[in-house]
């Protein structure tokens, strides 16, 4: 929808305008789900198993149950449902067997939390406990145990993905373009490596919580803490095998998602709850402990690659494994491989490339939706390794990178044709470059090496992403005039924080030419009343819900002008509109008031015409389809965000401690719609990323219990941890199908923070790392050439996204061949 | 056990379980759900209340523990409908995201400003140092409490790059 | 919180004695809660009575005499400390740990006693308190004494406390006041954490120690050295008292190596 937006003409659009949802969350009245009661409810709590792997020999819930208050108490014998994104995998109690620490086997409702609590104490659950397999490079050997056995007989969606039964593989995403072999022939360097992370949590401050109350006649009403109430009502109905219609889900104020909250997770289990205790509202929240573990977090990664390179430093080939650690249950994990797999080698142009991505079944508490989905991590890899080819084939890492970025005319990995519309990492990458004086350290930082010791480096990493989304992916918009000509806006676009709500109220202000104080987006969300979203996910939001408020407000000033054209005796074509009225282009006096329009109009005489005015608009994604299973080829992206950031670090060379004292990012936004919100998501994502790359992980000891599942020793940035100085660059070339220009940039900020930390570092005292978090005893050991640490899966108290040193296969620092 | 409290300026009269933290004290008994509970153990600061005067954690403190005190929260901030100098800079510089964390992170911003009337980004750093926020990445909140206490000074939001 | 227990909140310090003395059943005393609140949160305590000890007149105070040194109350909070102009200008070491404690709004309930009560290897205060010469002030129904905070700790999370015994008090001499003292903690993030080690430098009447946190099964400090000591020297001493482990927060050679790096830095730091 490029249309035109030239900033001297626009009301709205590239402006600051306040955020629409704030009013309530500043003053304590916003109700978010945590906050909600209702008559009768009863509060549920999980039985949680202790161990990764254990066969469950007999519940005991007698206890439980007798004890005075406790309505209704389920074990996984009870139930007979299965759920699943993508697989359908999961039991809604665990059933037999637990497969990873903190899984609920057992679950109770009472008429209080305390007694609720108490019941669950009361439970006793005999298990017997088997060998895990917690490693996700050990579950790819063929004598690995067997996470789900009976893999090949799930229900899983066949267009996407491809399990692999009797094997821990969820799914294989396979892409092949060129040759890759020919590639590597004919290049001058083969550098190859392998780099990874663990496993990471959302941490949204307000955890998973759902009220769920299954009425008469199954009809079923859901309260619920989610991104996406339409996903969760077609999982739902799937798994209950329930019409639509009788299912309604409500979302209120939601307390953080970044993707932790996009699939279905509680929902079931408290549905089941209430359905037992005789249709009484039942609500669970998890506890921050429980945040860790009873629900997903973000896979860990392992990521080889290897890149054939000409003595020019050009790419000619590429391949690339990626190892993600599902944990127990495949949930977006298997989708998080596909969208990698497709983007694997981050913005550039790999004219040969190999890419084989694998989700693996393990042990562990499983792997969800996580800004960025996938690219966090991977990008991880990648843009270490730019920088390692470049300093093995001695050119500068911007030089390197400018090379080989994707531009107009690059074939992408899935064969799309780059365009001038696409974005431009380049121009990203060349504003981060010279907002922190890439390449050289200036007078004053000369000054100040000399007078602290410490040394200062710059790094640079470069990002990209598409929003991961079916190729028919839709959504709607519809906006209903009041009768005092202020309109009010439905979507089904959840408002998690991003701002959306305000952004797109400021879209149609602008459509609408009407005074933004009079457009009001209605913030809870109900299935029953506002119309389908996918989901809130992707960074798809502002551009396709962006299109569709457009189209909506299109429609409602049709039907005006039609409404208009009889009153005004004129063609609809002489017809011309401001906030106020619609007039006759060549005689403006002669107008009518949008007011006496809004529900119908009546003449003087008291006939009447027209009626309530409302736009509805559809939007769905157009041009994307599946991609060929063996091959990878086809059109995935509905639109790509290139970005950079470039960091200024500097690093005690003695203890490897360092502080991040400069941080440029950019982003190709195509056209910013309100950059306070664009900051505000920038910022707010930078600083996610520089948790993730700082010092957020999950470690588990070797049996596979999560030994930091809370804030004590799960550490997220603070206001004391933003880096001194930051910048924000938003590189506008427009986007022709986005709203004003527009496309999302939501995930975007917190991929690529990582790399460019790590090249930063890696520039000012020479410490290699392959792996992040980087925390500065990691930095100590690579400056001081010691053994890296390994303690992700530990032997001593504490464990390891990565595999044990000794069964990995060996990497060399690089591969060199002149 | 019979606590008397005042909280907002209206005194209370309840009887309350030994057991029973602050927090939900103030959310469960006394309906005031704008504090929020991040994570039940003095970390976060998202149940930040002024508890006598002062700011702590209220998931840390047993309600009893307030007999003959008063308590200040976010549903106080606000005087006849009208947004404190804090909220309302809060607004104009969308320190406010998913909000949850926001009525501890104002409670901690009053306190930081009662005993540093013209703070310095630093110490409004320190001053925060108890309340996450995962969606702002702070700088905002930073410069809306710079706003609210006349240290700001304008600037823009963005460096633009647009196409020739 | 789903333990039940009974609350009382003496008055007069006689009264919460007697109380100690004769109460029956697992009891716990309550001061800034943040370590009782959260353990009894998680299941780890589950006394039958907590007996909160704010409600006496001057459990909170801070007395400070040039001859008899500084008066800590029982229930004296960090942010108390932080605030005090007197241990500004005599006590800076203390300050210099307590900004280094949890966030803001603990502090303001954390309190020094508790901090030490607690026993954590990790405790900030206790570097401070042990360069400082602090003694604790025991007390029960009917006896009255003082333990020198270098016999206070006797292992992870344990002190030579007895059951019904009560700290009432720390004094710090007015021999350590004015002393010169710096103290490093690191952390994983820039914001509030737990200490992963913590190294306390002071120069006390003409000498030099160390104290040093989260390295050994309880906080330590080497004996007095000459002010001139050389490097190795300090750090023979410091490497005697430490045993650093291996945890989830860092290595034991990290541990060891950051302990040594701080100490050397810190002694320059303190001579300067």
């Amino acid at each position: 929808m490029y249309e035109n937006n030239d900033p001297k003409t626009l009301t709205y659009v590239g402006k600051s305008a306040l955020r629409k949802d704030v009013g309530d969350k500043l003053t304590g009245k916003a109700m978010y789900v945590s906050d909600m009661k209702l008559p009768g409810m009863l509060y549920a709590q999980v039985k949680k198993s202790p161990h990764a792997r254990a066969r469950i020999v007999h519940i005991d819930t007698a206890k439980a149950e007798a004890l005075p208050g406790v309505r209704a108490v389920l074990t996984g014998d009870d139930l007979s449902y299965r759920i699943g994104l993508y697989i359908v995998d999961k039991n809604i109690l665990a059933k037999g067997e637990v497969r990873h620490y903190g899984e609920a086997v057992a679950a109770v409702a009472a008429t209080s939390l305390e007694i609720a609590r108490k019941a669950v104490d009361l439970i006793e659950v005999e298990y017997e406990v088997m060998q895990p397999v917690l490693n996700h490079m050990d579950a790819m050997k063929e004598d690995a145990v067997l996470v789900h056995p009976d893999l090949g007989s799930y229900e899983y969606l066949e267009s996407s993905f491809t399990p692999v039964p009797n094997t821990n593989i969820a799914n294989w995403t396979k892409l092949r373009k060129g040759d890759v072999e020919k590639g590597f022939k004919e290049s001058a360097y083969i550098v190859e490596r392998e780099y990874d992370n663990p496993s990471v949590q959302h941490v949204p401050m307000e955890t998973h919580v759902a009220i769920v109350q299954w009425g008469p006649r199954d009809t079923v009403t859901i309260w619920t803490s989610a991104q996406s109430p339409f996903t969760v009502r077609n999982l739902f109905c799937h798994t209950f095998s329930l019409p639509l219609g009788k299912v309604r889900v409500i979302v209120p104020a939601v307390g953080g998602g970044f993707g932790g909250k996009a699939g279905i997770h509680l929902e079931p289990l408290v549905a089941c709850l209430s359905r037992k205790a005789g249709g009484l509202p039942v609500k669970f929240q998890a506890t921050r402990e429980e945040e860790f573990s009873l629900l997903p977090c973000r896979s860990a990664l392992t990521y080889r690659i290897k890149t054939g390179v000409s003595l020019e430093g050009k790419i000619l080939a590429q391949k690339m494994e990626m190892f993600w650690d599902a944990g127990a249950y495949a949930d977006y994990a298997v989708n998080v491989t596909r969208a990698s797999g497709y983007s694997a080698s981050g913005p550039y142009e790999i004219p040969n490339a190999w890419v084989d991505a694998y989700t693996v079944y393990t042990n562990k508490p499983y792997g969800t939706a996580y800004r960025g989905f996938g690219h966090v991590e991977f990008h991880w890899g990648v843009e270490r390794h730019m920088d390692l080819i470049a300093k093995i084939i001695g050119i500068d890492p911007l030089e390197f990178r400018k090379k080989n970025a994707l531009r107009p005319g690059s074939i992408t990995l899935t064969g799309e044709k780059i365009t001038a519309h696409t974005g431009n990492v380049i121009a990203c990458m060349d504003a981060v470059a010279k907002s922190i004086k890439y390449g050289k350290l200036t007078a004053a930082e000369k000054r100040r090496e000399a007078e602290t010791g410490k040394k200062i480096g710059k790094g640079i990493a470069l990002l990209q992403k598409a929003p991961a989304m079916p190729s028919n992916t839709a959504t709607a918009a519809v906006i209903k005039m009041n009768s005092d000509a202020s309109v009010t806006v439905n979507i089904g676009l959840t408002e998690i924080g991003q701002g959306s709500t305000t952004a797109l109220a400021q879209i149609v202000a602008e459509r609408l030419g009407f005074d933004l104080d009079k457009v009001y987006v209605k913030l809870e969300k109900d299935t029953e009343s506002d119309p389908y979203d996918w989901q809130t996910v992707a960074s798809k939001g502002l551009l396709m819900s962006g299109n569709a408020c457009i189209l909506a407000c299109e429609d409602m000033l049709r039907k005006g002008y039609a409404v208009a054209s009889h009153i005004l005796k004129a063609g609809v074509e002489d017809l011309a509109h401001d906030g106020e009225r619609i007039y006759v282009k060549h005689d403006e006096e002669n107008s009518i008031s949008w007011q006496k329009i809004a529900v119908g109009y009546a003449y003087p005489d008291g006939e009447s015409i027209g009626g309530p005015l409302i736009g509805v608009g559809s939007y769905i994604a157009q041009g994307l389809s599946n991609l060929d299973k063996q091959t990878g080829q086809g059109k995935p992206a509905l639109d790509w965000t290139f970005g950079a950031h470039g960091i200024i670090c500097e690093v005690d060379p003695v203890t490897g401690e360092y502080a991040v004292r400069k941080i440029a990012s950019a982003f190709d936004v195509g056209k910013v719609v309100n950059p306070s919100l664009l900051r505000g998501q920038i910022v707010g994502g930078m600083l996610q990323g520089l948790g993730t790359a700082v010092c957020e992980g999950y470690i588990y000891d070797e049996a596979g219990h999560l030994l930091n599942p809370s804030f004590t020793d799960n550490k997220i940035p603070t206001s004391r941890d933003l880096p001194m100085e930051i910048e924000t660059i938003a590189v506008e070339s427009s986007q022709i199908d986005g709203p004003y220009g527009a496309r999302g940039v939501a995930e975007h900020p917190m991929i690529s923070v990582a790399p460019a930390l790590g090249n930063a570092i890696q520039s000012a005292v020479d410490a290699d790392l392959l792996h992040m978090p980087i925390r500065a005893e990691d930095v100590w050991r690579a400056m001081h050439n010691h053994h890296p640490i390994d303690n992700w899966i530990t032997k001593t108290p504490t464990g390891s996204c990565r595999s044990d040193p000794a069964a990995r296969r060996h990497t060399p620092d690089a591969a060199i061949s002149p | 056990m019979k606590i008397q409290v005042t909280v907002n300026g209206i005194a209370y009269e309840k009887d309350v379980a030994e057991h029973r933290t602050l927090l939900h004290f103030l959310r469960d008994d006394l309906g005031l759900t704008g504090t929020k509970e991040g994570c039940g153990a003095g970390e976060c600061g998202a149940c930040t209340v002024y508890f006598n005067g002062k700011t702590v954690n209220s998931c840390m403190v047993l309600a009893v523990e307030a007999n003959g005190g008063t308590i200040e929260t976010i549903e106080g901030e606000a005087q006849d409908g009208v947004l404190s100098r804090l909220q309302d800079a809060f607004d104009r510089h969308h320190a406010v995201q998913c909000g949850f964390c926001t009525a501890g992170m104002i409670m901690s911003a009053r306190e930081l400003i009662h005993h540093t009337p013209h703070p310095t980004v630093k110490e409004i750093q320190d001053g925060l140092e108890g309340n996450f926020c995962r969606c702002t990445g702070y700088e905002q909140i930073i410069e809306a409490i710079l706003d609210a206490t006349g240290g700001y000074r304008e600037k823009e939001e963005l460096v633009y790059v647009r196409e020739q | 919180m789903i333990h039940q227990f009974s609350y009382m909140a003496p008055t007069e310090l006689d009264d919460l004695l007697a109380l100690l003395d004769t109460t029956k059943g697992g009891f716990k005393l309550l001061a800034g809660g943040t370590d009782l609140l959260v353990n009894i949160r998680n299941g780890l305590l589950k006394p039958d009575l907590v007996i909160d000890v704010k409600r006496i007149a001057g459990a909170g105070a801070i007395t400070y005499d040039v001859e008899k040194g500084l008066q800590l109350g029982w229930a004296t909070t960090i942010n108390d400390i932080i605030s005090s102009t007197e241990i500004a200008k005599h006590y800076p070491l203390l300050q210099a740990c307590a900004c280094d404690l949890a966030s803001y709004q603990v502090r303001n309930r954390a309190t020094v006693v508790g901090n030490i009560v607690n026993a954590s290897p990790c405790s900030d205060m206790a570097p401070a308190l042990l360069c400082l010469d602090a003694s604790i002030l025991v007390a029960t129904a009917t006896t009255r004494k003082t333990i020198p905070i270098q016999k206070f700790f006797t292992g992870v999370k344990q002190t030579v406390l007895q059951p019904r015994e009560m700290v009432v008090g720390i004094t710090i001499p007015s021999h350590t006041k004015d002393s010169k003292g710096v103290y490093r903690k690191l952390k994983r993030i820039q914001g509030h954490d737990l200490g992963i080690v913590g190294v306390a430098v002071a120069m006390v009447e003409g000498r030099l120690r160390i104290a040093v946190s989260s390295a050994a099964p309880t906080p330590v400090i080497t004996d007095d050295l000459p002010l001139d000591v050389s490097a190795p020297d300090a750090l023979y001493a410091v490497e005697r008292i430490i045993n650093p482990i291996s945890d989830i927060r860092c290595t034991k050679e990290y541990r060891r190596f950051m302990v040594s790096e701080f100490t050397k830095r810190l002694i320059q730091e303190v001579r300067a």
